[in-house]
Formats: C-alpha cells, sequence, structure tokens
C-alpha cells in the first residue's frame, strides 16, 4: 500500500528496513521448485478466452494486479518495456486484473499503452485459484508450464534480478531446443 | 477538547478500580453513554483519525484512543500488533465495560489481533457486551501465493460481536467469506460491511481520489453509523 502516516520513528524504520533490506535489484523473488501451475481461464478486454496451455513453450510472466493499486500500475510501464525488448523471443506477459469492473480496468488502460493482453477475472476465480492474497503477485513460468518464480510486490520488470530470472528461463528452453 | 493522560491513571478513575498494566491512550471526553475505544493500525495514528476521533467527542461518543506502536514502542510493522501484551487491552476493555458506558471497539489493520485476543480472555458475559468493528482486520499467520492461508490464534471469540468492513478495492476482499467463516468458527457474530470505491487506508493515501477525500471527512460518520448498527 502507498500510505502516508506520522510517527516518531518512522523514519528510523525506514532508515533501519533500508539498511537490512537487500539490495533492490533483488526484487524479492522467490524461486519455487518447478510445480505444476494452477488453471488458467479468463478472457481478455476483447472477450477472448485465454489458458495456460495455449501459451506453452513459451515463459509465461502472469501479473495479478489492479488498477487501484499503486506499485502495480507503477510496474507496468516496465512490462511494457520487458515486451518490447524481448520482441521475437518466447515470452508471454498476461496481465490479470483482480476482481474489478471492466470500466475501471479501461480507466487506466486508457493512460497508457500496453502491447500485452489485459484478463479479467470479475468474480475472483482465477485469483482465488491461484491463491493470491497480496497485490501486486507475479509468477513466472518456464516453457513447460511450471512456476519457477514468484513476486509478492512490484518490480522493475525489464532489469536487474527480474530480468535475469526471465533470462534464465529462456536460456533454460533454449538449451532444451539445442539438445534435442 | 483533546486531554492527553497517562492511560492508567485515568482508566481507574474512569473504572474507579485498580488495573496493574493499561496501555498509555489518549481521550477524547463526551458526555453521552457511548465509549469508543479506537485502535489504530500497525502504522500508527494518522490526521484524519485525529480528526474523526475529536469530531465523534462532539457528538458525544467519549474515544480512547491507542497507538499500540507509539505506547509499546514497537516498529510500525504488523508483526509488531502481535507483541502487544493481550492482559493489557484486556484490562483496558474491562474498564471500559467499568465505566458502564456502551462500549464498541474499532480496530483497525492487524490491530485486530490484540483486540480480538483480549476480548477472547473475557468471560463470555463481559464479552458479549462488546461490538467490535474491525476495518480491514489482517488476521494472517501466514498468506504465501500458492497456499491457503493460516489464521493467528486469537482464542474462543463466543458471544462477541464482531463487523468487519472491508475496503472493496482491496487483495483481501476475494478471501472475505473465509475470514467471515474462519472468526464464526471461533464463536462470534459476524457480520459484513464493504465499502465501496475505497482502498483500504482510504483516510491516509499519499495520492487519494476525489471520493476517498470525501469519506475521509465523513470518517466518523461512518464510525458512528457502524457503531449504532452492530448491535
Amino acid at each position: 500500500m502507498s500510505l502516508k502516516w506520522p510517527g516518531v520513528g518512522v523514519w528510523c524504520i525506514w532508515a533501519m528496513a533500508l539498511w537490512a533490506a537487500p539490495p533492490l535489484s533483488a526484487a524479492g523473488l522467490d524461486s519455487r521448485p518447478a510445480a505444476v501451475a494452477p488453471g488458467l481461464q479468463a478472457r481478455d478486454m476483447a472477450g477472448r478466452t485465454h489458458t495456460l496451455e495455449e501459451y506453452r513453450g513459451k515463459v509465461v510472466l502472469l501479473n495479478f494486479w489492479a488498477s487501484w493499486c499503486p506499485p502495480c500500475r507503477k510496474e507496468m510501464p516496465s512490462m511494457e518495456r520487458l515486451r518490447v525488448k524481448m520482441a521475437g523471443r518466447p515470452l508471454a506477459i498476461l496481465a490479470l486484473d483482480s476482481v474489478e469492473p471492466v470500466e475501471d480496468v479501461q480507466g487506466f488502460l486508457d493512460t497508457l499503452q500496453l502491447g500485452f493482453p489485459i484478463l479479467l477475472d470479475p468474480e475472483s476465480a482465477n485469483t482465488r485459484r491461484w491463491k493470491v492474497y497480496a497485490l501486486p503477485t507475479t509468477f513466472l513460468l518456464d516453457t513447460q508450464g511450471r512456476i519457477r518464480f514468484v513476486l509478492k510486490g512490484g518490480a522493475e520488470w525489464d532489469e536487474g534480478e527480474a530480468l535475469e530470472a526471465i533470462e534464465g528461463l529462456l536460456g533454460e528452453a533454449n538449451g532444451r531446443d539445442q539438445a534435442l | 477538547m483533546r486531554v492527553r493522560q497517562i492511560g492508567i491513571l485515568l482508566a481507574a478513575c474512569v473504572a474507579g478500580g485498580v488495573h496493574a498494566a493499561l496501555p498509555d491512550f489518549q481521550v477524547d471526553p463526551a458526555q453521552g453513554a457511548r465509549l469508543l475505544l479506537w485502535v489504530s493500525s500497525e502504522r500508527g495514528r494518522a490526521d484524519a483519525e485525529k480528526t474523526a476521533a475529536q469530531r465523534l467527542a462532539q457528538r458525544g461518543v467519549t474515544v480512547w484512543s491507542l497507538d499500540a506502536p507509539g505506547a509499546y514502542f514497537l516498529p510500525q510493522l504488523p508483526s509488531s500488533m502481535d507483541q502487544v501484551p493481550a492482559a493489557d487491552v484486556a484490562d483496558w476493555l474491562d474498564a471500559a465495560l467499568d465505566s458502564g458506558r456502551q462500549v464498541t471497539v474499532y480496530a483497525v489493520g492487524r490491530a485486530a489481533v490484540p483486540v480480538l485476543r483480549a476480548a477472547a480472555r473475557l468471560d463470555a458475559g463481559r464479552r458479549s457486551r462488546i461490538c467490535v468493528l474491525l476495518m480491514y482486520p489482517n488476521l494472517y499467520e501466514s498468506a504465501e501465493a500458492l497456499a491457503d492461508a493460516d489464521y493467528l490464534d486469537t482464542g474462543r471469540l463466543d458471544a462477541l460481536t464482531i463487523r468487519l468492513i472491508q475496503p472493496r478495492r482491496s487483495a483481501a476482499t476475494p478471501w472475505l467469506p473465509g475470514q467471515v467463516a474462519h472468526l464464526s468458527r471461533l464463536g462470534a457474530r459476524v457480520s459484513l460491511v464493504i465499502l465501496e470505491n475505497l482502498r483500504e487506508g482510504f483516510w491516509a493515501r499519499e495520492t487519494p481520489t476525489a471520493f476517498e477525500v470525501e469519506q475521509t471527512r465523513q470518517l466518523d460518520s461512518l464510525i458512528l453509523q457502524e457503531m449504532e448498527t452492530c448491535r
């Protein structure tokens, strides 16, 4: 949450937190043992249904977000830069809006150009199936559709450790292709 | 009028008894029969909350406000609220009940944890006299993606009246049925109010919407309405 609160200890706590926290490039990505992903079925803004199966063979960045969420809004441009940077490579970016009226989503999308699918989850079925308790939450899936990384909170997706993780998954896929 | 007093002295006067360890709290006095115990979130008291407490006092509601991180010299973190001594808060609730006034507790965010733990320490008869308003409570022990969430142990809450107040624009909204079920299993009578078009902590956002600004001005009315209908 982006909140302003007064308090004597706030700046000290921030300073301590910054001192103790890992560098920003670490991004807080949580590496997971490869695990089968829950199902995903959601419509995009044009009404087309998307499932993960259709992205098999690609690394997938699946982002759960909402337009009222400041860190979600903040990281969106970096996802678009990532899309442009990775053009022609097997990476799919899917941004699933969690439980908002489509008008609210459209209002946000009118403010910036995004070239990746925006999916809707009006009844929260996907949010609950993936057990997402915080926004944004992002999952990185390998080309076999397995969850490999989870990030709770925002990131700059076109740089640092986030980009390294994506490149790592793309490299695995490339290595597998060459072995075949 | 705002009076800053040492909690232990004031509560002893109000309750006519002796309490060993009450937290330091602030009082906005009023002449009415209603008493609101306001426990701020782990982020401390925001200016808008202080203003709302003053307005409630002007409307006849005495407000005792507890800023737990400040009172116990704890970092402004959710986990700090888990360290607030439940016995102290229970003594505070007892002092409020002994005042003879109609007692409502309003807890924000993680403050729900010490409040519910304190309520669990009361005998059921006294517990049943309290209404607890939980503004976007965070009761999770752990809530990691892809796994079922675990709730903190608060103890039994039989006969306690709880009203969950949840701003719609929150990642918690899809999980409200589970939270209601959890509190009901502990014995509480639970009701739910959704605040449309608002975010958690809307009264202290860096970039509030126009609607959030308007609702912040009416925070006292919002709380008063829930106090009056929470019985």
